[in-house]
């Protein structure tokens, strides 16, 4: 069984995050619905569910050793027969983000403090080290400035990149041709399940700017 | 390990999803809000009374009501089937082909930027009297449609939530507001039943094309309410359930406002309606509400005006959106906010379209109440009355393919008696453009109204068959809206994913 890799959802909250002053760069809604993809990636990228067409298809139902991506698959067993866009949809709701900012938390790379308005009290969940919050963001771009490959966990992170809108911040400073490089990569060098993922993630977020909830 | 994730509490799937979804109110709620319910009152109304001469308004948007509810009900069951559902270019790709969809997307940015660009030019002329009134400057109407113009292109890129609770606050504000006015004019001394208001045979005559085309324009906004389709709790029930009351209280609304309007008003009704324009509904009830309910009830239109405007871009930028998804427009239109969820170049693009209006209209010296506010809400109205009809004949097409997916009262019964009706309104339109729009019969725009829709769906089409020959895989995703993918070649299927 391989280990599951370094927490893919993790690196894209980091890169949601300004790094200066650790603002969100992504709507809550966008957010979650990236978020919710990137732990459905998580147990793709660890053999533990295929995507097939429309819908996850289980491979493995043993326990992940992390515990955000072992909740998520205990979820799905339990209600195996669901749609991909069903499961980021729910995931993107507030499951994701909560199991990824707990996650974060624990290793201390945020800080989830109460801040008080005047319109009620909100939790906020931001990166406690802007250089360490800004590494993820800076392997894609890197990689698409020197047109370098990326390994599978990282190429997974630019697409989800791209499809929450966030290359506008992440790649503002990378050219077409580097762009244009990251996309081939992803169209050619990335397995289908999680093509078909990241097209999943990609609509999601696209049918909720359309249906004004984005 | 001392971690407990929130989600262990087995909260089934479904009933989350429910959770988060609309009922019924709140697709209600932003239909109505689209439609922006005083401005068409205060607004279209007297407008269509001094131009046709008849005072058959309330029948009309009854009659229309009846025709579009005929629609709704093949409308909201396609929208159950297929991608970006709020688009009616989606539903004539699917049903009649993708290269009269693209058509169809041309004329639908052209009818909806020609309500947006006519709700400045009446918010400017309807203001610029009322600050006068107010503060006693004299400030020329451009300004003022400049300053609405500013406002609604930040609030474009802005957070969308935000504008959803702004309509909603001032659309309950309207609605209570033409409510008490229309109840005011019963108990004004002139106030007699005005029977030839409420007489279906005053929907033939040569105005009757007139009369049909603003009441189809002051239910604009209606089709609105599938773009929910995919986030409502029960898909089946809630979206065909908010469009038919939405319908029903818009319909009742208007009616009910018209007709006290067109009663209190007396015989006199049509020439007061020329003379006064929007202030008529406002001065009959001033009778026995006092000024106070007056300066209020001129706010509100303002702000209505706001709305109206504010709905129609979100609705112009985010078929600029999943145009640009789709890749029939370029790929910049696909793009967002991501801070906010706003399709930012569909609004950019709408906001300096929107300019170049006012700056046109106001150095050629153009009319902004009867050539913009007027003319171009008339045009809006007969592109969209073209799109419905065009719409309906698409859904019997589509499910004539697929009888197995609706019962045939849905798919077929329904969707023909509306394509009928539709089709007889739009010829009575066509054919009576002169009084439609009030110019002369001869007058160049009774022909080039209809023939800039021609060829704007002309155009579509020639877009969508270089697309063919080009680029095969745009070509195929048109109509898929936001599940074609920017990233890859492969689209989704338009049937719901996981659904």
């Amino acid at each position: 069984m391989p280990p599951i890799p370094a927490p893919l959802a993790d690196d894209l909250f980091l890169a949601a995050h300004d790094s200066v002053h650790g603002r969100c760069l992504l709507s809550p809604a966008i957010l979650g619905l990236g978020l919710g993809g990137a732990v459905l990636a998580e147990l793709v990228l660890g053999q533990r569910l295929d995507v097939r067409g429309d819908h996850l298809a289980l491979l493995d139902d043993r326990p992940t050793g992390d515990v955000a991506s072992a909740a998520v698959l205990g979820h799905i067993i339990r209600d195996a027969d669901r749609g991909v866009r069903d499961w980021i949809a729910y995931l993107g709701g507030g499951i994701a983000p909560d199991l990824v900012g707990r996650r974060l938390a624990r290793t201390g790379q945020v800080r989830r403090l109460a801040r008080r308005s005047f319109f009620g009290t909100k939790l906020i969940t931001e990166p406690v080290d802007s250089v360490a919050s800004g590494r993820p963001g800076t392997r894609v771009r890197v990689a698409a400035e020197r047109r370098e490959p990326l390994p599978r966990t990282d190429l997974t992170l630019a697409g989800l990149i791209f499809a929450t809108g966030l290359d506008q911040y992440a790649l503002a400073t990378v050219g077409t041709a580097g762009r244009k490089h990251l996309l081939d990569l992803l169209r050619r060098r990335l397995p289908e399940p999680l093509q078909r993922l990241l097209g999943h993630a990609e609509a999601a977020v696209g049918e909720a700017v359309l249906a004004r909830r984005a | 390990m001392p971690y407990t994730p929130a989600a262990a509490a087995p909260l089934h799937v479904s009933a989350a999803l429910a959770r988060d979804r609309l009922g019924v109110a709140a697709v209600v709620f932003f239909v109505m809000s689209a439609a922006a319910p005083l401005t068409v009152v205060a607004g279209v109304v007297p407008t269509g009374l001094a131009v046709t001469g008849l005072t058959a308004m309330p029948i009309a948007f009854l009659a229309v009501a009846l025709v579009l509810a005929v629609f709704s009900v093949g409308y909201v069951a396609m929208a159950r089937h297929i991608a970006n559902a709020g688009a009616f270019y989606a539903y004539i790709a699917r049903g009649l082909g993708r290269p009269l969809g693209v058509g169809a997307a041309w004329v639908a940015l052209a009818a909806y930027n020609s309500f947006q660009v006519a709700a400045y030019g009446g918010f400017g002329a309807i203001a610029a009297p009322l600050l006068a009134g107010w503060t006693g400057a004299e400030l020329p109407w451009w300004l003022i449609a400049l300053v609405a113009w500013a406002l609604t292109a930040v609030l474009g890129v802005r957070d969308v939530a935000v504008n959803g609770r702004v309509l909603a606050t001032l659309l309950v504000a309207e609605v209570v507001l033409v409510v008490v006015f229309g109840a005011a004019d019963l108990t004004t001394a002139g106030f007699r039943p005005a029977p030839a208001a409420l007489d279906p045979a005053q929907l033939t005559g040569a105005g009757a094309g007139a009369l049909l085309v603003m009441a189809v324009t002051g239910f604009v906004g209606f089709e609105q309410s599938v773009v929910f389709s995919e986030e409502s709790r029960d898909p089946r029930r809630t979206v065909p359930r908010a469009t038919y009351v939405a319908i029903a209280l818009i319909a009742g609304l208007y009616a009910f406002a018209s007709w006290a309007m067109v009663s209190a008003a007396g015989t006199g009704a049509v020439a007061r309606a020329a003379a006064e324009g929007p202030e008529l509904f406002f001065v009959l009830a001033a009778d026995r509400l006092g000024t106070v309910a007056v300066h209020l009830g001129h706010a509100l239109f303002l702000t209505s005006l706001i709305a109206a405007m504010i709905s129609f871009h979100n609705i112009i930028s985010r078929y600029a959106f999943a145009l640009g998804r789709e890749g029939v427009l370029p790929r910049a239109f696909g793009r967002t906010v991501p801070a906010t969820g706003a399709p930012k170049n569909g609004s950019l693009v709408q906001s300096a379209f929107g300019l170049a209006v006012i700056v046109a209209y106001a150095v050629l010296g153009g009319d902004p109440l009867v050539q913009l506010f007027f003319w171009g809400g008339t045009a809006g109205g007969l592109g969209v009355l073209l799109l419905i009809t065009v719409t309906s004949a698409a859904v019997i097409a589509y499910f004539a393919r697929r009888a197995r997916l609706e019962n045939v009262w849905r798919r077929l019964l329904a969707p023909s008696a509306a394509t009928v009706l539709l089709a007889g309104m739009t010829t009575l339109t066509i054919r009576h453009l002169a009084t439609v729009l009030g110019v002369a019969p001869t007058s160049p725009l009774t022909w080039a109204l209809p023939g800039a829709y021609l060829m704007l769906t002309g155009l579509g089409v020639a877009w969508a068959l270089t697309l063919r020959r080009t680029r095969p895989a745009v070509y195929e995703g048109i109509g898929r809206g936001a599940r074609s993918s920017r990233i890859f070649t492969f689209g989704f299927d338009a049937t719901g994913a996981g659904r």
